[in-house]
């Protein structure tokens, strides 16, 4: 058996372990096969020995979160997001290796029917604020409560856009108040905007190529691609989202997408680049939270910093960015060490704060760990495009 | 293997591998680079990750109590706020335990000043081989009696297992500024490395690297070190302001001098810790170069450094391979490393043979194995070229009268035959 990884990619661990602090799992279970270190060395055993593929390979790959905090920390410049989706690739292909039939039918119908499918998103999400107001939610799913209000939100677009905001496809549909917040900032730096027409044809393909399905996300970034013809800027304010539409060029290979890449900036380091208005000086202090996609993978966390420095008492966490948790469909496949994980982070978050307040005000750039860092009692979590948006002259 | 999360649990493991006669081996975080925490012949594994608390910070007397597994920099950054730190600094500070610190008595950068690690544990709390635990040293420095705790520290894990450490917390100093100096010859660096500490003045730290390291570990942090340089010294100078503005003075006249090329003052902390990032990160960056490495660490005096240098990159020609040195300069710690790409057939004999005759060039030219990174199994065959067999079977008596039973880390830091019965013992039935 072999997981096909490229060989001088495998072979540039040199197992010093100096990734393993700024692993989340192998922070909340000091083991080895919870470590990059320890994935690395699985692969190997699989490509290179003839270990089996089996349940304990198979759980050490789904435990990682994919937030490539070991790639940020590598001194040897490890490709661990890449090995990592390659294998998930190969396993995602491995019939011993699937999940069970009921498993693999919701995430058929998730992956393939709901995520690229935006009538069909909303109509289900009218379904789950309806299903929360009868109370039919349990609180431990997590989701977040949503609000009619934010629900029919309308985002207006300007005449000859100078940049599209991307919309996406669950934030598109639960989360339109950051879109509005994100147009907003975006028009007080004098620019025409819009949000993507067609909703840039919703879903990224970011989860589909965390979980290995790597034709569904090649499918879905081509769709995207030509939603967003011309030479616009494309402006994300979903790091998770960013992340994935930055890394088309190597996902598909053609100069089209390289060129599509190059189009596409975070929200936070649009408007910098941009300019913002004088913002009024609110006072507040808030704590920053830099999302693994934008500090370990886009490497733009620091437009988020200035941008909110100028309106914003801030402070970071000391635990050099370790991921949150969220990493997309994680929280929903490993409960556990999601929840783990994220109780570490709330209480780096906490000694951040510089007062002990009831609540702390955080910045997130992601949706995904706003959500999940939002279910935390004592945390009020923010897109800082909505921060932003308060501080406008 | 165990993952124990107190001392109780820890010596309860090592009284069921006493019941069963096997040996135990701890792991701490497993950055160790002389194979210390290498499984041998079936032992039970011990791995300290699970004992990750602070148990105790006391800010006046300037001490912690620390289980085993917490991580060298998660203690420097938890004390940070009451404006301490823990000093040794191993370059994999990031992720190393302090439980390994201490097992390997670790050193780094800024131990030149201020000591390696022994000079920073107070007490220990231990399990012995037989499961019973004992306290060693005492929060007041110089107990009377053995410093058995100064055994204890270095031994690797032959001795037991240390489940609880108190350290010195060291006050951070009021002024630190750190310098960058660049060489167009190796020579030149390592004579300024003399000049700076003739000259008087003990640096905090005084850290060299050759033109391949510097490059690697540039293309890593891109901190602005020069990619051009034969060799670069980092210097970093701590005290009361107006000394250090003195002596970093010093240091620019002394550097130039021995015909630095440009001396760099990081103009503040980030620029500081950029530079120490990529100092610190120079092991892993040389996959950038190759994928394998083979490390030593020995120390060599620090008149011979420029002859030694020299000696290693002939050696390295004559085995046709690639060495660079990245090294403690101040206290003449050296750290050739062979890189390599284990996949390129009949490469390990000519590592291994390169790797012999640069250990015997330092210890010819009277230096010692290890500075720092501890004996393991990797440079145990070694001893012999330093110790003689009188000193092996005296360290071989210490060693067992910790651990009688021989179970605790069995056949690390000291070579077969050590002990002088061991030698000279007539196998049964031999006789004619
Ligand atoms: C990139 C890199 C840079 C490094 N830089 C330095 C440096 O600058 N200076 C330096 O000194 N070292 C350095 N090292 C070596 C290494 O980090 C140190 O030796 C460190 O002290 C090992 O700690 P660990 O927790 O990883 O221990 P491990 O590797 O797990 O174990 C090391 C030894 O300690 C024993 N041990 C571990 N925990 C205990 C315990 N609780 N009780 C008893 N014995 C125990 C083990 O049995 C083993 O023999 C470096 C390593 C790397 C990879
Ligand atoms: S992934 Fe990088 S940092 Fe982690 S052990 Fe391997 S070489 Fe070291
Ligand atoms: S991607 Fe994140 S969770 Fe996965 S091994 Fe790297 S640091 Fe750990």
């Amino acid at each position: 058996m072999t997981l096909h990884l490229d060989d001088d990619e495998l072979v540039a661990c040199v197992a010093c372990g100096l990734c393993l602090p700024h692993c989340p799992t192998y922070r909340v279970t000091g083991l080895e096969i919870a470590s990059p270190r320890g994935r690395i060395a699985a692969m190997r055993s699989v490509q290179y020995d003839d270990a089996p593929i089996d349940a304990a390979f198979v759980g050490a790959m789904e435990e990682c979160v994919q937030c490539r905090g070991c790639e940020a920390a590598c001194p040897s410049g490890v490709a661990f997001g890449h090995l990592m989706e390659e294998t998930r690739a190969v396993l995602h292909d491995t019939p011993g290796a699937r999940p069970r039939l009921g498993q693999r039918a919701v995430e058929w119908l998730g992956y393939r029917i709901v995520l690229p499918n935006r009538v069909l998103l909303r109509m289900l999400t009218w379904l789950i604020w309806l299903a929360q107001r009868l109370g039919l939610v349990p609180g431990r799913f997590g989701l977040p409560k949503l609000a009619a209000r934010d629900l029919t939100i309308r985002l207006d677009s300007d005449p000859d856009p100078e940049a599209f905001l991307f919309t996406g496809c669950v934030m598109d549909a639960w989360q339109r108040a950051v879109h509005r917040s994100a147009l907003a900032v975006m028009r007080s730096t004098g620019a025409r905007v819009a949000p993507s027409p067609n909703g840039g044809a919703t879903c990224c393909g970011g989860l589909h190529t965390h979980s290995g399905r790597l034709d569904e996300a090649r499918a879905l970034a081509r769709r995207v691609i030509a939603s967003m013809p011309g030479d616009v800027d494309i402006v994300v304010d979903s790091a998770g989202c960013g992340a994935a539409m930055k890394d088309y060029g190597r996902l598909l290979g053609t100069v089209e997408s390289e060129a599509f890449s190059a189009r596409v900036s975070d929200f936070s380091e649009w408007v910098v680049e941009r300019g913002l208005p004088e913002l009024r000086t609110t006072g507040r202090s808030v704590v920053i939270q830099d999302p693994c996609h934008l500090r370990h993978v886009q490497h733009a966390q620091g437009p988020v910093h200035q941008a909110l420095a100028l309106a914003y008492d801030i402070s970071t966490t000391a635990d050099d960015g370790l991921c949150c948790g969220a990493g997309g469909a994680y929280a929903v496949y490993q409960l556990q060490l999601a929840a783990a994980i994220r109780t570490r982070k709330a209480e780096a978050i906490r000694n951040a704060s510089p007062m002990a307040t009831a609540t702390v005000l955080v910045a997130s750039a992601n949706p995904g760990c706003a959500m999940h860092l939002g279910a935390v009692a004592g945390l009020d979590v923010r897109h800082p495009a909505e921060l932003i948006e308060e501080a406008l002259p | 293997m165990c993952f124990p999360r107190s001392t109780e649990e820890v010596a309860a493991a090592v009284r069921i591998a006493a019941l069963h006669d096997r040996a135990f081996v701890v792991r701490g975080s497993g950055t160790g680079l002389a194979g210390g925490a290498t499984p041998l012949a079936d032992p039970l594994v011990i791995v300290m990750t699970q004992m990750n608390r602070i148990l105790d910070i006391d800010p006046v007397e300037q001490v912690a109590w620390v289980e085993p597994g917490v991580l060298n920099l998660d203690l420097s950054r938890a004390v940070a706020p009451l404006g301490l730190h823990y000093a040794p600094d191993p370059s994999s500070q990031h992720a190393c335990s302090i439980g390994g610190n201490v097992a390997t008595n670790a050193g780094g950068p800024h131990c030149l000043a201020s000591g390696v690690t022994s000079a920073h544990v107070r007490a220990l709390e231990v399990v012995l081989a037989d499961g019973s635990i004992a306290d060693l040293g005492g929060l007041i420095p110089d107990a009377p009696g053995y410093d058995l705790r100064g055994v204890f520290v270095g031994s690797e894990g032959t001795m037991g297992i240390a489940t609880a450490i108190a350290v010195h917390l060291t006050s951070n100093p009021p002024a630190v500024r750190t310098l960058l100096l660049d060489f167009t010859s190796v020579e030149a660096a390592a004579a300024a490395v003399s000049g700076i500490i003739a000259s008087g003045i003990l640096p905090a730290a005084l850290e060299m690297m050759d033109a391949q390291i510097t490059r690697a570990v540039e293309d890593f942090v891109g901190a602005g070190f020069p990619r051009d340089a034969a060799a670069v010294l980092l210097v970093e100078l701590d005290g009361l302001p107006a000394g250090v503005a003195a002596d970093v003075a010093a240091v620019e006249r002394v550097g130039l001098a021995e015909g630095a090329r440009t001396v760099r003052v990081a103009a503040d902390d980030t620029e500081r810790e950029l530079l120490w990032k990529g100092r610190k990160s120079a092991f892993g960056a040389i996959a950038r170069i190759a994928p394998d490495y083979y490390l030593h660490d020995a120390v060599v005096p620090r008149s011979r450094l420029v002859e030694v240098l020299h000696r290693v990159y002939e050696i390295a020609a004559e085995q046709r391979l690639t060495v660079m040195n990245v090294f403690h300069a101040g206290d003449g710690n050296l750290h050739p490393l062979i890189v390599f790409d284990a996949r390129e057939p009949g490469i390990w004999p000519r590592v291994h043979d390169a790797g012999d005759a640069i250990l015997r060039a330092c210890v010819d030219a009277g230096g010692v194995l290890s500075g720092e990174h501890g004996i393991g199994i990797e440079k145990r065959d070694f001893m012999p070229l330093i110790f003689n067999p009188d000193d092996l079977d005296a360290q071989a008596k210490v060693r067992d009268s910790f651990d009688p039973s021989g179970r605790a880390n069995p056949d690390k830091v000291l070579p077969a035959g050590s002990r002088c019965g061991e030698a000279q013992r007539i196998p049964e039935g031999a006789w004619i």
